[in-house]
């Protein structure tokens, strides 16, 4: 129970992180990181990325937020502790190890045996690097009616179909996979989760441009690939529970980061950029208007930082409730795309021409037009904004089911 | 007053939107992406053969009413050729003069073939690549010549905007200090505030046929996309946010053939007009495209999707001369505690 004990920890304890952590990033950020980043090709970003987790995990880093025996064990508030410094600090964010750390390791942890466990927490420590294989061209929002099928041979099973928007599946090792084992059970009942080794043939991974000119979008091809029955993870056709147990408040859990991030990188780049003088010779942060805006973004994300707070130390107690993490990330991602949006107009023209931003760098690296475009993305994946809403009125608030089609 | 299109003006658009579409239609902005030098010969004929140069939309209220038409058949399909800015082309030794004889040719005729409304600061426009003499415009209605330089970034990143090197034309040093001790001035002494309105409109113009286009995707999109069970646009969640998006298209629309009417009778505040319809332009530009790309989901983001294309072109319009606040800041400045005329200010006044 590595949270537990350190939830009692005093303010001196946690004034001692905070010194540690920051002679640390001191002493280890690599200076000049993003200048040394910007535009380079993919195999140098993953070898920084990997470069970076280790020099994380080897301070105790890296996953802060696993149980202590597997190598975290911090409380929710030494983890805010620690994503305030790394943010304050610019450290580079853990980019490619994010569904790793998140919901791979989440995943093993609630519903994997010890056998899976032993398997691959200590790999991704090493930089096993994950891909989610959950959305497919006709099952995006309504994720339970996928296609992909998964047929019992033997002790195996054979994979075939299509996986859509799995991000970063180009680098992946693993993949954590839903695919229907039951073709006549109904939709929700029929699906099996699996770990999906992505060296395994009939794998076929091509990327998607999007409109940034990025790539981190892939489609997965999946044409008679074998997986053995051994990486079932949870019952067979119990998927979606499994799924759902596991990823939902875990995508909650995960905006403790960002929302330090949106608060101590984000807006405080915001505010220095509101400082500088403008074309006519004022600076933006001069005029009442604007001081009222950022008033007013600066109170939004103080509201989630308590959110995030709150979510992760119920997470703890195991007294989270069903539409907490849905409401975190829905006032996450609006507040992100608002807080850019007035990047944008803040950084005013000028900002137009700056087109390239540091690869490892966070949903904000004061590129205010691409952090726009990008923050676009937030309100889409991951459940988009109006499932979030479906699940907060029904689940939170207990509003009746929205209709479906045929009963 | 009546502030709709004419029948002829109509059908011109109609019918520009045929032509462009057998001309390539979406595929034209791919492929002047792709070979950016290509861009003239891949529209210049259908704009020829629509007899786009022959309108004078300064000389009438019907040719001023087809190239607005022209306009936003061109916003429809993103084309990737500055069309606004060639039809606000300066016509030499007007009765406002102030392009001749300095923007005149060596023969006394105007030699200018498009106008670009700038921003005294950082002046650009989507006019890369292009063999073409410019003007420019100040939105305080200075008049300058205007160079394009080389595109700094391919359009895949800069939309065809580069930067443009100003030389003034109604004399007197380029001064790009504020006036007025703001970041820009309206009540300029230059004379070209009546190009400056042009440029601005017709520019919006094919902001609205982006808008158009975007909900005509969504709305097929919503239609055909199924989920749960249904089309997406049978949940109510998503057919609000598209009629959200439609009030503020169709706005737009009424407040665009206004600000045409303006300048076509000649109103002192025409700029004052265009001003309002760059403002609602670009706030309806913002809840159209983020509507579009929400019901669209990643797919909007991708190549695959033409929304992602039309949403990418729309930029230079969104953010060209300036943007919301400064748009904001400049209507304000100029409207002073005056307010806008409008359509029924006799029933006021």
């Amino acid at each position: 129970m590595g949270g537990v004990g350190a939830m009692t920890s005093s303010v001196a304890d946690l004034d001692d992180l905070r010194a540690t952590v920051r002679a640390w990033c001191r002493a280890n950020i690599p200076a000049g990181w993003r200048a040394a980043q910007t535009g380079v090709p993919d195999e140098q970003y993953v070898a920084f990325q990997q470069e970076w987790f280790q020099q994380l995990r080897s301070a105790g880093y890296a996953v802060p937020h696993w149980p202590a025996e597997w190598g975290g064990g911090m409380s929710a508030a030494e983890q805010i502790v620690l994503y305030q410094e790394l943010a304050a600090h610019d450290a580079p964010r853990l980019v490619l190890a994010f569904v790793s750390i998140h919901h791979a390791a989440s995943t093993l942890l609630a519903a994997g045996t010890d056998e899976q466990r032993k398997r691959h927490l200590p790999a991704i420590l090493d930089g096993e690097i994950w891909v989610q294989g959950f959305s497919e061209p006709e099952a995006g929002s309504d994720l339970a009616s996928l296609r992909t099928t998964a047929r019992a041979e033997g002790e195996s099973f054979v994979v075939n179909g299509q996986k859509l928007w799995a991000s970063g599946a180009r680098y992946a090792d693993w993949c954590l996979l839903l695919a229907r084992t039951d073709p006549d059970a109904p939709k929700r009942r029929g699906i099996s989760y699996f770990l999906m080794d992505m060296r395994t043939p009939g794998i076929d991974v091509r990327p998607i441009r999007n409109a940034v000119g990025e790539s981190h979008f892939c489609e997965i091809f999946l044409n008679d690939v074998v997986i053995p029955a051994a990486n079932l993870i949870g019952p067979r056709d119990a998927g979606w529970r499994v799924a759902q147990e596991t990823l939902g408040a875990e995508r909650g859990m995960t905006m403790l980061e960002l929302a330090e991030r949106l608060g101590n990188a984000g807006f405080r780049w915001l505010v220095e950029a509101c400082s500088r003088p403008g074309p006519g010779g004022t600076r933006p942060i001069d005029d009442a208007l604007v001081q009222d805006r950022l008033a007013a973004l600066e109170t939004e994300i103080v509201g989630l930082q308590a959110l995030c707070r709150g979510l992760v130390e119920r997470h703890d107690a195991g007294t989270v409730g069903p539409a907490e993490a849905s409401i975190v990330k829905l006032y996450y991602s609006e507040l992100l795309q608002r807080v850019m949006d007035f990047g944008v107009e803040i950084a005013g023209l000028a900002a137009h021409t700056q087109l390239t931003k540091a690869q490892s760098s966070g949903w904000e690296s004061g590129a205010w037009v691409l952090d726009f475009i990008g923050s676009w993305e937030w309100t889409i994946p991951g459940g988009t904004s109006e499932i979030q809403r479906t699940i907060i009125g029904e689940r939170g608030l207990g509003l009746p089911r929205e209709p479906v089609a045929g009963g | 007053m009546n502030t709709e299109l004419s029948d002829e003006a109509a059908e011109y658009g109609r019918t520009a939107q045929r032509a462009m579409e057998s001309a390539g239609g979406d595929d034209l902005v791919q492929r002047a992406e792709r070979e950016p030098d290509r861009r003239e010969s891949l529209v210049g004929p259908v704009l020829a053969e629509l007899g786009a140069w022959d309108l004078d939309p300064r000389g009438s209220a019907d040719e001023l009413e087809a190239a607005a038409a022209l306009c936003r058949a061109a916003g429809w399909w993103a084309l990737p050729y500055p069309v606004a800015e060639r039809l606000a082309r300066p016509v030499g030794g007007s009765a406002e003069g102030g392009w001749g004889p300095d923007g005149a040719g060596p023969d006394g005729a105007i030699s200018m073939d498009g106008l670009i409304v700038v921003s005294a600061v950082g002046p650009a426009g989507p006019v890369a690549g292009l063999d073409r003499r410019w003007a420019a415009v100040g939105l305080d209605g200075r008049r300058f010549r205007a160079a394009p330089r080389p595109a700094a970034e391919p359009p895949r990143r800069s939309a065809f905007v580069t930067e443009l090197d100003l030389e003034p034309l109604d004399g007197g040093p380029l001064d790009l200090e504020p006036l007025d001790g703001g970041p820009f001035a309206v009540k300029g002494t230059g004379g070209g505030r009546a190009d400056a309105a042009l440029g601005l409109v017709l520019s919006d113009w094919t902001l609205l046929g982006s808008l158009d286009r975007a909900i005509a995707l969504t709305r097929a999109y919503v239609l055909e996309r199924e989920q749960f069970g249904q089309p997406l646009a049978r949940f109510q969640s998503v057919q609000f946010q598209l009629t959200d998006a439609e009030v503020e298209r169709a706005g737009l629309e009424e407040l665009a053939k206004y600000a045409l009417w303006s300048i076509a009778i000649g109103l002192d505040e025409a700029l004052d007009d265009a001003l309002a319809l760059r403002l609602a332009a670009i706030e309806a530009a913002e809840t159209v495209f983020r509507v579009a790309h929400q019901l669209h989901g990643a797919l909007g983001f991708c190549d695959e999707a033409t929304l992602s294309w039309i949403s990418r072109y729309s930029q230079p319009r969104r953010r060209l001369p300036v943007g919301r606040s400064a748009t904001q800041d400049l209507l304000a400045r100029s409207l002073g505690r005056r307010g806008l005329t409008g359509p029924f200010s006799e029933v006021w006044a």
